[in-house]
């Protein structure tokens, strides 16, 4: 862990160094119908095609590297658990098993099942909780207390923003003329780490959250000037979407981001099918969550003379079974 | 396995051609890879992603092929309003509409009236005329004509078509410039544009590469043919949930894919859902039915009983990814 917590472009860069080999540089896609829909040039950075699914194994990977070779323990001697709605549970369970170590996951019970499987197909140890911020502290500590497991909070800990944070490298290179960068926000993890990435780099890029309005955490808290979080967790149908702004996160975003966009649930689906019909992808509701956001009539009136806008595709964990439950409007 | 001395609609210059006049239009297609589907084949699978081609299939391809030949040939005529017609309600009628939208050319798109919905907003959104037609075979095709000699529209066939096939024979060159060595390619069949093409592109390009057809059991007869050597058409039309492979091979690709397809490998319809969910779950792609049949059949144990180290690299095409999300394959009764 770096010495004085804080995520940097310099972390983000060592980061990037961890990860390389390990994660994959995941492709940028165009699509001239959703550019013609958005009166921009979109450029999608498709993180549902990353390893686990999802942008989170990214954060993962690099807590995870970090933390065994700094630790005087051999791997199998590790246990690490994290709370989480699924996508992170997901890659921490991968990364554990990569590197030998013993994964924990703490689950909200309503979590999709497909995501609970799949930590349970890397071998994690699985607990289930009440999707309650208190029931999952007091889970996490429960574990942490039977197993001496290692808690790497998927929100707060600087190694992963400044894992997530890669995807802004990525993008600066793989993005000419780039004016603005869009992506989904949960805990805030991935724009905390982008936006430093970014900001440190080029500044005058912009850079965006994209919100469900029934989950629109981050969006509240900008607009305070202070973190605003939700005694009940929000149900939107962006399950991944349906929790707080860490507070590390927090402080970034404060400084680095721009804008927050809201969007409906009815958005959130559009573009879902607008990913999976137009672009072919496989896109899970938090997921299509940016595109949602560059599609409305909020980012038309305020994201004024950006051209080139990058928007990250952030997961594609969903269950085939469930798709037309998710889609009906 | 081609004999010499033998005549095909199409040639290996035909292709290489295709390829100069498609290239400002289509996209070069990324190949991608995936560990755990090459865990379950145990080869090295190498998927060239058609489905992400414009308009969502390699119909595209061809279509493009034969838009710019009739531009072309209209090069110093008289400055008339070009057009062309096709019936197809599928991937073909999306690919003819855009192709002709980008040359500025008008399409006329024979659908039969009862085409879903969404099939039809498709080839609208592209520029496409939909001109409907009944339900049934004669109908798409006396309606075809009935356009063509009203508005003096060239016929684009969606697989019989020199041009077509030509067109589709391009994705060869990607895919040698994307894959360091090719041992097998694997293509979905269903009137064998895509099939021809390729074989003749593979022929001249990468020789030692076997080629292989992926078929539904529900709709096998190139394979029928294959045994019997010789065309044997479907008796009836096929029940089976790809779409896009209930067309019979023809008369113009049956000597190419007789004269160089190594095999046929057929799979089930329960076979072809099970691969669909794979590639939907693990390579976060939405391919359609008949994409599925070509990973389908890298799965079956027919494929796998090929020599290993013959079939080591394997490209598979992903045809198509035009799925109606209302109703997949794992939603219905069946």
């Amino acid at each position: 862990m770096d010495a004085n917590n804080s995520v940097t472009l310099k972390t983000v860069q060592k980061a990037a160094d961890t990860l390389s080999g390990h994660v994959i540089t995941t492709q940028v896609q165009t699509d001239e119908t959703l550019d013609s829909l958005s009166g921009r040039r979109l450029f999608f950075k498709c993180e549902n095609l990353q390893k686990s699914g999802s942008f989170k194994f990214r954060g993962a990977y690099n807590a995870v590297s970090r933390l065994v070779s700094s630790n005087g323990r051999t791997p199998h001697q590790l246990q690490v658990v994290a709370s989480s709605t699924g996508n992170y549970a997901c890659a921490l369970a991968m990364v554990a098993k990569v590197h030998g170590v013993t994964a924990h996951a703490v689950m909200p019970n309503n979590s999709p099942e497909c995501k609970k499987r799949t930590v349970l197909s890397h071998g994690a140890n699985l607990t289930l909780c009440e999707p309650a911020a208190q029931d999952i502290t007091r889970t996490v500590k429960q574990v942490q207390n039977a197993t001496g497991a290692v808690f790497i909070s998927g929100a707060d800990h600087p190694d992963v923003i400044a894992g997530h944070g890669t995807m802004g490298l990525e993008l600066l290179r793989q993005v000419p003329n780039l004016d603005a960068v869009v992506m989904p926000v949960g805990t805030g993890g991935m724009l905390a780490g982008v936006s430093v990435a970014i900001k440190s780099t080029c500044p005058e890029i912009r850079v965006y959250g994209a919100e469900p309005e029934v989950a629109n955490g981050a969006a509240m808290s900008l607009n305070r000037g202070e973190r605003f979080t939700f005694s009940r967790f929000p149900q939107s149908i962006a399950d991944g979407l349906n929790v707080n702004i860490g507070a590390v996160p927090w402080t970034y975003i404060r400084s680095n981001v721009g804008d927050i966009f809201t969007v409906s649930e009815d958005e959130i689906k559009n573009a879902m099918r607008l990913v999976w019909e137009r672009m072919q992808f496989v896109v899970e509701p938090s997921g299509a969550v940016g595109v949602a956001a560059v599609l409305s009539d909020s980012f038309k009136a305020r994201a004024v003379g950006c051209r080139n806008v990058a928007v990250v595709l952030s997961g594609g964990n969903v269950d085939p079974d469930k798709l037309s439950e998710i889609l009906q409007m | 396995m081609a004999s010499a001395g033998k005549s095909y609609c199409i040639s290996f210059q035909n292709i290489q051609a295709a390829l100069s006049t498609v290239k400002p239009f289509v996209k070069k297609t990324p190949v991608m890879t995936c560990s755990h589907l090459n865990r379950l084949a145990n080869r090295n699978l190498f998927f060239k992603c058609e489905n992400l081609q414009k308009t969502g299939s390699f119909k595209f391809r061809g279509a493009c092929n034969a838009v710019s030949k009739v531009v072309a040939s209209n090069q110093d005529g008289p400055d008339r309003e070009l057009s062309v017609v096709t019936h197809s309600s599928g991937n073909h009628a999306q690919a003819v509409s855009l192709a002709a939208q980008v040359q500025g050319v008008t399409a006329h798109i024979v659908m039969p009236s009862n085409s879903p919905a969404v099939k039809k907003e498709a080839v609208k959104s592209y520029g496409g005329l939909i001109v409907e037609c009944e339900p049934t075979e004669q109908s798409r095709v006396d309606t075809a004509d009935q356009v063509a000699e009203k508005t003096g529209a060239t016929m684009v066939h969606p697989n019989q078509s020199p041009e077509v096939m030509a067109g589709q024979g391009t994705m060869v060159f990607e895919i040698l410039e994307q894959v360091e060595r090719v041992d097998a390619i694997v293509v979905p069949v269903g009137g064998g544009g895509m099939l021809s093409g390729i074989s003749v592109a593979a022929k001249e390009l990468c020789p030692h590469a076997k080629i292989y057809a992926a078929e539904p059991k529900n709709a096998d007869d190139c394979a029928v043919s294959m045994a019997r050597g010789e065309r044997t058409p479907l008796p009836a039309p096929p029940v089976t949930m790809c779409d896009a492979l209930k067309t019979s091979i023809g008369p113009r690709t049956w000597p190419i894919i007789r004269d160089h397809v190594d095999d046929v490998i057929t799979v089930t319809e329960e076979e072809i859902k099970a691969a669909m969910r794979l590639v939907w779950e693990r390579m976060k792609l939405v391919i359609e039915p008949s994409s599925a049949v070509g990973v389908a059949a890298v799965m079956t144990d027919k494929f796998r009983k090929l020599p290993a180290n013959a079939h080591q690299n394997v490209v598979v095409i992903l045809c198509g990814g035009n799925v109606d999300l209302e109703h997949l394959p794992w939603m219905s009764q069946n």
